[in-house]
């Protein structure tokens, strides 16, 4: 099957301009092998809902595409051991089922309907968008991301590692994200702030998590080149419990931690003060709904 | 055949062309002579354009080109907000494979002007460029991809000069000048009594400087048509709003005689106002006269849609009122820059309807106004639904309950007290026979109450809060303007009535109103009536689609011409039957005798005799009363629009004081429309302008950064979602307008400039401080709650120099 590069209208000739090839593996396989084979030329698509609309806004678009979504086992979402496992395609409507809070609440605040079904988990960590309401959520959890290549094999790196700079990722060229494996006993909170009720950008959105063994995790979009995780905030936490100084002092320093910018979207100081007010009322939200408020130690 | 607008009075008491304004009042709903509709009047009839556009059958724009076009246009838009072009080159466009040619404007046959009311904006630059969205130049191939190369392939070397990105630059000191007569487009002042001295000995004086954004129109159809020229007629098909007009600009920067071109607006899905200065069709028609014989099409995109489009008017407006202790307002001062953009496009108009709508509904004896245009390299601003009275009505009705808290005094009592009532004169001076707007807050207010829901319990950190609106609205071009609109009613061979109305459809149900005005009064079953629009070669001159003059204009005008046809086959039907006319009735399609039962006869056999008879079976009205200039000096004037339209809202929201994040969790809005010609139509209307309204109030924006929009697309110019607004309570008044078609007066833009208003009253009543920049993102709320942890006052804008102090110096 073949398209022409600019998509996106109803266009006469569209047959007479051959430019990019669109492969449709069957399996991960040979889909592997082709990315494997051609690198950065060929651009893994799935939902196509960050692709196609950079496709709309400018005629260049990438060389070629290797659609996914025909790969065997492309959305399979299934429980392994203590973890669930969610393949490269689960869209966000599925991840908006799982019993996961925070992952299936950002899940639900991604696009509308129609965008819920066609986006996808490794589309999500594919853009790294600082802005990625998923991947907040996996940074929450201690996500896994499983990066597959045709020879060397896979390799699993920690969702904490995965994120390198601005839309910049761990992933390399000649590889695809085939999994994402997440914790299923973690607790979960969510929120997201955004100027209006659905179909949302995030201007700052936030995700807590918390281990059985009492790790803290706390994640935010929107306010630094990555999304990124308040380390000492978490410290403070894991060290002194859900207690409301802790939770207070937490706050600060998650405020300290993060880096935005202004932008058309909102300012600076309002994204720094959100941190601050969505730590605090997510850890406190947390304290609330579990008992074990006893430190790591 | 014609009949003046003077006799329709046969069913009202007054006579609207020549009605003095003091004239004794007469309650119209209790004049004997008023007829009760008995046919589709006052029914939610279906619409006529309902199937085929439910069905996809409908074409817009963008539908007719697929099979029809030879070739395909596109324009070259400037990339600098400001500067000269110094040279164009095409060569590399024109070895794109498919291109045929690029045109610049050196190949514009006519003036090369558009502009509704200054001929300021040229169609193609000649030499200076004014925004970022200015066309350079167009292209024409073979396909429309190799259109969009051929585009992006034109060079253009440009002389940057400093980009005037907002009013303060524009005004600065040795700022560039954008036009010859400087950077001020002109303006309107307002002076009724003595304001100064009146603010003087008031009890209470409240000051608030408010801010409004600038808004895009948004509507889902984008710009789309064909053109054809064959040598003699230039025919162009073109999503618009005002196909007469649109013949008008064309053939004027074309330099072809008018009876050469002839615009047909297709199904069109929305306009707000943003169709109101002519898009494509002069491209098209400069493409198809350049290539004879061939059938030109293209389209916008949304982001070129959004670039190249002009946008509501952004206003700062100084407001100072005054009170006497016991809340009775004493004065008025106000003072306003307009932020014109590039281009006047319909600016002057809308700053006068500013200046005109600056204090409401309001008695105020004492009323200073000065509204100034300034002009900057953004994009033009002009014509949106609310058209300067929305950005008014924020500041009013902010400010009346700003003093209500100052006073200490309820919210709605304090309007009560200074509400116009009959007879009572607005800020022009023009005094409104009948003011219903009381009985709006009352019936919206009972509304409230009665279905009160039991509120959901809050979080620590949410607020909750009401607020209410109330406004007047004068509908019409008003001002003097020579306001028309002309409508035929005719049988056509098969019997059908055929309404033609040069009017735009755009989703509003304008079908509805004049099929069924004709139907009533020709006693039509509503499904006989066929409604032809918008095409200049069949149809005349009914005005815009805007200003919420349709219902009024072309209503009434449909209403004379069906009423003269009335006769004609009444008259047919007498001499056939041998009675006199007046004893004969038509109603469900058939005549029949008004006192003698046993006289049934056919529409069908009329039309027969009256065709033999060389009857015509025809009627044409127009409707075309006077309003009266306002005073230069003064801004005076005894009748500046023909009709008021009164509406009151309510918005309850939830505020997260932490956040800023804002909920409309109910929404109330009262409308008195004189007489819904059909309820649900309306009812579309009161919902979709309250949705707008909302969208203005919270989220809607156009982000402009020395001259580049930061953001030409749905993804980041955010509109409201059904999330976003909650069931829309509708209220339907009808006090009958002395002079509107069976007592209607329309409702077009009413219900936007009364709900954002009421959901920044609501926000304030929630948060204790009242909101004054638009729109309330959840950040300008966190800013208004946190001026010091922002670091920076409540808006940047309103920190620098007040722009007054520079005029007057």
């Amino acid at each position: 099957m073949v398209v022409s590069p600019a998509v996106g209208y109803h266009r006469k000739d569209v047959c007479l301009r051959i430019l990019s090839l669109f492969y449709q593996p069957q399996n991960i396989e040979e889909a592997l092998r082709i990315r494997g084979e051609m690198g950065v030329d060929v651009t893994p698509l799935g939902g196509g809902t960050d692709i196609i609309v950079a496709l709309n806004r400018s005629a260049a678009g990438a060389k070629h595409y290797l659609d996914l979504t025909h790969v065997e086992g492309y959305s399979d979402v299934r429980r392994d051991n203590g973890d669930w496992r969610l393949s490269a395609g689960a869209s966000f409507s599925q991840l908006g089922r799982l019993p996961v809070r925070a992952l299936a609440e950002a899940s639900m605040t991604v696009g509308g309907p129609a965008i819920r079904n066609r986006g996808t988990i490794a589309g999500n960590l594919g853009t790294a968008s600082p802005a990625g309401d998923g991947c907040v959520a996996l940074m929450a959890i201690d996500a896994t991301v499983e990066l597959g290549h045709a020879s060397r094999g896979k390799r699993v790196i920690p969702i904490d590692e995965y994120f390198t700079g601005f839309r910049q990722t761990a992933l390399l060229e000649d590889e695809l994200i085939t999994s994402v494996s997440i914790p299923a006993d973690w607790q979960t909170t969510w929120y997201k702030i955004g100027k209006r009720g659905s179909i949302n950008i995030s201007l700052v959105c936030c995700a807590v998590g918390l281990s059985p063994k009492g790790d803290v995790r706390i994640a935010f979009g929107c306010v630094a080149p990555t999304v990124i995780r308040a380390k000492s905030a978490e410290a403070i936490i894991e060290k002194g419990g859900f207690s409301e100084e802790a939770v207070e002092a937490a706050a600060q320093a998650a405020m300290k931690e993060v880096a935005p910018i202004d932008d058309h979207r909102a300012s600076a100081a309002y994204k720094q003060a959100m941190c601050g007010v969505l730590a605090r009322r997510l850890l406190g939200e947390m304290s609330k709904s579990q008992n074990v408020k006893t430190s790591k130690e | 055949m014609k009949r003046r607008s003077d006799q329709i009075s046969a069913g009202s008491v007054t006579d609207v062309t020549t009605q003095p304004v003091t004239r004794p009042l007469v309650d119209p709903s209790k004049t004997p002579y008023k007829e009760e509709p008995k046919g589709p009047v006052g029914r939610s009839e279906r619409r006529i354009d309902g199937r085929e556009k439910v069905t996809g059958t409908a074409l817009y724009g963008a539908d007719l080109f697929p099979n029809r076009a030879d070739y395909f246009a596109q324009v070259v838009r400037s990339e600098i907000a400001h500067g000269n072009i110094i040279s164009i080159h095409k060569e590399k466009s024109l070895q794109v494979p498919g291109m045929i040619a690029v045109y610049s404007a050196g190949d514009m046959p006519g003036t090369n002007r558009q502009g509704l009311i200054h001929r300021d904006h040229p169609v193609l630059v000649e030499n200076r460029i004014l925004f970022r969205g200015d066309a350079i130049a167009i292209v024409v191939a073979e396909t429309e991809s190799a259109a969009v190369s051929g585009c992006e392939a034109v060079e253009v070397n440009y002389e940057e000069l400093p980009v005037v990105a907002t009013m303060d630059d524009a005004l600065a000191e040795g700022a560039p000048r954008l036009h010859p007569d400087g950077n001020i487009m002109g303006g309107k002042r307002i002076r009724k009594g003595d304001a100064d001295a009146a603010l003087g000995e008031s009890d209470v004086i409240v000051s608030e400087t408010f801010v409004t954004q600038t808004v895009d129109h948004a509507f889902l159809d984008l710009e789309a048509g064909i053109a054809h020229w064959d040598g003699e007629f230039l025919t162009i098909h073109a999503s618009g709003q005002w196909a007469h007009e649109e013949r008008r600009l064309t053939s004027l920067a074309l330099g072809l005689p008018m009876e050469a071109v002839r615009i047909i607006t297709p199904a069109t899905g929305g306009a707000f106002g943003g169709r109101e200065d002519i898009s494509i069709q002069i491209y098209l028609g400069m493409v198809a006269l350049h290539h004879p014989g061939k059938t030109i099409a293209m389209r916008y995109s949304r982001e070129e849609s959004m670039r190249a489009r002009h946008k509501r008017h952004s206003l700062r407006i100084h407001y100072t009122l005054g009170a006497k202790q016991d809340g009775t307002l004493t004065a008025a001062k106000i003072t306003v820059y307009s932020e014109e953009g590039a281009y006047a496009s319909t600016g002057p108009a809308v700053l006068r309807k500013a200046a005109s709508h600056s204090t409401g509904p309001y008695r105020i004896p004492n009323v200073y106004v000065d509204v100034y245009g300034v002009f900057t390299n953004n994009n033009p601003t002009g014509a949106m639904r609310g058209f300067g009275a929305c950005q008014m009505a924020i500041a009013y009705e902010g400010m009346v309950d700003r003093l209500a808290e100052r006073l200490g005094m309820d919210r709605i009592e304090l309007r009560r007290k200074n509400l116009i009532r009959n007879g009572d004169a607005v800020t022009t001076g023009q005094r409104i026979p009948v003011v219903t707007a009381t009985d709006c807050i009352d019936a919206a207010l009972q509304q409230f109450e009665a279905k009160k829901l039991a509120d959901k319990p809050l979080t620590p950190y949410q607020r909750r809060g009401w607020g209410l609106s109330v406004i007047c609205f004068g509908l019409g071009y008003g001002d003097g303007f020579p306001d028309a609109s002309r409508a035929t009613v005719r049988f056509n061979a098969e019997g059908r009535l055929e309404v033609y109305t040069g009017g735009v459809e755009y989703g509003q149900g304008l079908l509805n109103m004049a099929g069924q005005i004709a139907a009533e009064e020709l006693g039509m079953p509503f499904e006989q009536v066929d409604v032809v629009w918008a095409d200049t070669g069949r149809t005349q001159e009914s005005g815009s689609s805007s200003a919420t003059r349709q219902t009024y204009f072309t209503g009434n005008a449909v209403k004379i011409a069906a009423s003269e046809l009335r006769e004609e086959v009444l008259d047919i039907a007498g001499k056939l039957l041998n009675v006199h006319p007046h004893e004969l009735d038509l109603t469900d399609g058939d005549i029949k005798g008004r006192f003698d039962p046993s006289i049934v006869l056919p529409i069908g056999n009329i039309l027969k005799a009256g065709r033999e008879r060389g009857y015509e079976l025809e009627g044409t009205g127009i409707f075309k009363p006077r309003t009266v200039c306002e005073d230069f000096d003064t801004g005076q004037s005894p009748r500046a629009f023909i009709t008021y339209l009164f509406a009151s809202h309510i918005a309850q929201v939830v505020v997260d004081i932490e956040t800023g994040e804002v909920r409309v969790e109910r929404y109330v809005a009262c409308h008195d429309v004189g007489k819904a010609i059909n309820p649900q139509s309306v009812e579309g209307q009161m919902i979709g302008g309250a949705t707008q309204g909302i969208g203005m109030a919270l989220m809607e924006e156009v982000v402009m950064q020395d001259g580049r929009m930061m953001n030409p697309n749905f993804t980041d110019y955010i509109l409201p979602t059904f999330r976003d607004v909650p069931e829309i309570e509708t209220i339907i008044l009808e006090n009958d307008d002395p002079g509107g078609p069976f007592g209607a007066r329309g409702v077009g833009e009413p219900p936007l400039i009364a709900a954002t208003p009421a959901v920044l009253n609501a926000i304030g009543h929630a948060v204790g401080s009242m909101p004054h920049t638009t729109p309330c993102t959840p950040q300008r709320i966190w800013e208004l709650l946190n001026p010091h942890e922002a670091g920076i006052p409540y808006d940047a804008r309103l920190a620098r120099a007040p722009l007054h102090a520079r005029l007057t110096k």
